[in-house]
């Protein structure tokens, strides 16, 4: 594939949340009002980059050599929940005004699908290490739009009364299934065509 | 005022039903009760009664509008059902959904039945050879295919095979012996047809000066303002002449801009459904901007995409763009967020 | 909607499933997988912590790091979904093909499903395997019915086990010629869980009110 491919697959096309499913909870499941949302965003872009390129060499350079590939599952969880953890230790100490607003704590990124998804998609997909970065980053891009968007949709919806049972995360993934159908409008079709001509 | 978009659609809603005849009725029929029973049956239950604001109405009338008129009646039911059920009252009603209903209704539809949502009619009077469709779909089949090596889109249609009606070479024939041949030049076959919409297509959207007459009342009376609907339409028919060529190997400044802009849902939308004060943006920059992301979109997803003509499907799109684009846009302070990000 | 309060974990744990609820057939292997690696691991986890017995030793596991203790369910439940892929490949490979990256996500479910469950009270083991079959039954309940709704009315099939005369597949007969088709793309998942949290809510809020004479549920 090329860059161009890679890029508009993995932001639009193949969204991590509106067409793989993954990382929805932190996307829908967020309070807070923008900031928080973006930083919950970039924080999933920088885990999924990260997670792209770590499960890259530790697939290609440790498991395939060593011929542990049956040891996939716990070695890319070890992966992303090390990452993770590091990100957050590095937020505490440079950032701590993350902390404050996102709220996000060691449970909620931990048992994030996004980043291991990620890393599974890449190394499934055989990327190169260039490659994987790219595909981690620009998901971490349709990631981060995705988030904004869902956000500013449900700060609208938070000064108007709706219906009682619906309220909050209901509606909230009733908003992104209907952002998923938008979003089909970016199919592999479109991508081949405008790509290719 | 909601009434009175409606009435601003009928004379385009009339042309469609003179040309395709009781099948188009039907559609409109069939769309306008399954959104009106829709809405009585999300709302009656809780005691409101929501059917006077007309929203169901306009709804379900622009879904119709936007269906083929042999659509199977189960198509424009379900498109309206799940446009009131799940785009509108999900989110407790009118003024509170983030998403025109209709155009979610449509892409609803145009997802889940793409062979019913082409069942095109021919119209009445129209020359029909093999399978009837809409100049816009028969020009995408023809550029997708080998060898459309003219350089307007009618020119195209020409040489794929592409027939107009009678009426047409009449009109045209004369125009062109008694007007244009004295200037020198002369207008291709289909110009009329595609201009008064005298073509297969959409119940209501075939006719672009009848949709025209309706959005210059709407505009004079100020119930919509000229920002996003020039926006939406100089961009798009910009991006249409500069890129449009290239697809089909004619280079820039290619693209008939004037076909594209006469074709489709796209009048339609940039005037009736795309200005909906609830799902667009609410300061006249916030509009621009959104007239002008709205009209690459359709560019692109006319053009490279496969989702009907690309016009429901950006303003989906857009919509979801919209709450955002007004934070950026208004100095309106939403939500539990203190200030401004 | 707090993130321990179990319905909501169950749901936390559905969002990533929901992608392999388009046909029943999957959504069966994958609440078959995550109720094994969750009772496994929290049959395991429970072990662990006798194992190291005492009740000093408990005392301290408690207090460790809640970071410790999850770093502790990670292996736990990683290696047994890591198993439970090696043996879904040997046993049943076109399962293992359709749950595809979803198949090790089981472990992230389990991990979810599971919190708060196994090592961090002082349950005996048989409330331990109650709470969590109660979690894994639910959780493949919700999945099953997603599922159910998403391909009948989105493909018009039914998609079970082959079995003698059986070919596995229910076909609806009038929905399979125009069906839904959206229901079955991403977004009709997303959809359905929507409806299907705010459905679990409307239920429990009744529930609540009822017994207790119209109190407040939230």
């Amino acid at each position: 594939m090329s860059w161009a491919a890679i890029i508009l697959t993995f932001a639009l096309v193949d969204n991590v949340i509106l067409s793989r499913l993954l990382g929805v909870w932190p996307a829908a499941g967020a309070r807070g009002g923008m900031r928080a949302a973006a930083g919950v965003g970039g924080f999933m872009a920088v885990l999924m980059a990260g997670s792209a390129v770590g499960g890259w060499a530790l697939d290609s350079q440790v498991l395939v050599p060593l011929g542990f590939t049956l040891l996939r599952t716990p070695a890319f969880v070890f992966l992303v929940a090390s990452l993770a953890l590091a990100l957050q230790a590095f937020n505490g100490r440079f950032l701590p005004s993350f902390l404050r607003v996102t709220g996000v704590s060691i449970p909620e990124i931990g048992i994030n699908t996004a980043g291991l998804g990620l890393v599974l998609i890449a190394t499934r997909g055989e990327y190169s290490a260039p490659e994987s970065l790219v595909a981690g980053l620009a998901a971490g891009a349709g990631y981060f739009l995705v988030t904004a968007m869902m956000t500013a949709i449900r700060e609208r919806l938070e000064v108007e009364p709706v219906p009682r049972a619906l309220k909050g995360f209901p509606l909230q993934l009733i908003t992104a299934g209907l952002m998923a159908y938008a979003f089909m409008a970016f199919d592999r079709a479109f991508l081949a065509r405008v790509l290719g001509g | 005022m909601t009434w009175l978009v409606g009435l601003c659609l009928l004379p385009a809603a009339g042309w469609g039903v003179f040309l395709f005849g009781t099948p188009a009725l039907i559609v409109l029929a069939v769309s306008i009760a399954a959104a009106i029973l829709a809405e009585l049956a999300s709302t009656l239950p809780f005691g409101r009664f929501t059917l006077r604001d007309g929203s169901a109405f306009l709804t379900g009338f622009i879904v119709g509008l936007l269906m083929p008129a042999g659509a199977p009646a189960c198509v424009p039911a379900a498109a309206s059902a799940f446009a009131i059920l799940v785009v509108k009252q999900s989110f407790g009603g009118l003024g509170r959904n983030w998403m025109n209903p209709a155009m979610g209704g449509v892409v609803f539809a145009l997802l889940s039945w793409p062979g019913p949502m082409s069942q095109w009619i021919a119209p009445k009077g129209g020359a029909v050879q093999g399978a009837v469709m809409p100049p816009l779909e028969a020009l995408r089949a023809a550029m997708a295919g080998p060898g459309a090596k003219e350089t307007t889109p009618l020119a195209i249609l020409s040489s794929s095979g592409f027939t107009f009606s009678d009426l047409d070479s009449q009109v045209l024939g004369w125009i062109n012996t008694h007007v244009f041949s004295p200037m020198g030049i002369s207008l291709p076959p289909g110009t009329f047809d595609v201009l008064i919409g005298h073509v297969a297509g959409g119940i209501g959207i075939v006719s672009v000066p009848l949709l025209m007459l309706g959005a210059w009342f709407l505009l004079f009376r100020g119930i919509i303002r000229w920002h996003l609907p020039v926006m939406y339409l100089g961009t798009f028919a910009i991006l249409a002449a500069v890129f449009g060529g290239l697809g089909s190997g004619n280079g820039w400044f290619a693209g008939g801009p004037g076909f594209h802009l006469f074709s489709g849902s796209l009048v339609l939308g940039a005037f009736f459904v795309a200005p909906d004060p609830v799902t667009s943006p609410m300061t006249n920059k916030g509009k621009c901007i959104f007239g002008i992301g709205l009209g690459t979109l359709t560019f692109f997803l006319r053009f490279f995409g496969s989702l009907g003509d690309g016009v429901a499907a950006s303003i989906v799109l857009g919509n979801c763009a919209a709450p955002l684009l007004d934070r950026w846009t208004s100095r309106r302070v939403t939500g539990t967020q203190g200030g401004a990000a | 909607m707090k993130s321990e309060d179990p319905p909501a974990l169950l749901f936390l744990g559905l969002c990533p499933a929901i992608a392999v609820s388009v046909r029943v057939i999957d959504a069966l292997w994958m609440s078959a997988g995550v109720m094994l690696v969750l009772l496994l691991s929290g049959l395991a986890m429970e072990l662990l912590s006798r194992e190291s017995s005492g009740n000093e030793a408990r005392h301290s596991f408690d207090r460790g790091s809640p970071a410790a203790r999850w770093m502790r369910a990670l292996v736990v439940t990683s290696f047994l979904t890591a198993s439970f892929e090696a043996g879904l490949l040997a046993l049943a490979p076109a399962a293992s093909a359709a749950l595809g990256i979803y198949a090790p996500l089981i472990a992230v479910n389990c991990l979810v499903l599971g919190r708060g469950m196994p090592g961090t009270h002082n349950l005996p083991t048989r409330r331990t395997v109650v709470g969590l079959l109660g979690r894994g039954i639910g959780f493949a309940a919700s999945l099953v019915a997603i599922a159910l709704v998403r391909e009948a009315l989105g493909a018009g099939t039914i998609t079970l086990f082959a079995l003698g005369g059986f070919g596995g597949t229910i076909v609806i007969p009038m929905l399979v010629e125009q069906p839904l088709r959206a229901l079955g793309f991403a977004g009709g998942g997303l959809l359905c869980l929507g409806y299907l949290v705010a459905v679990s809510r409307a239920i429990s809020r009744r529930a609540a009110a009822n017994p207790a004479g119209g109190e407040a549920a939230q």
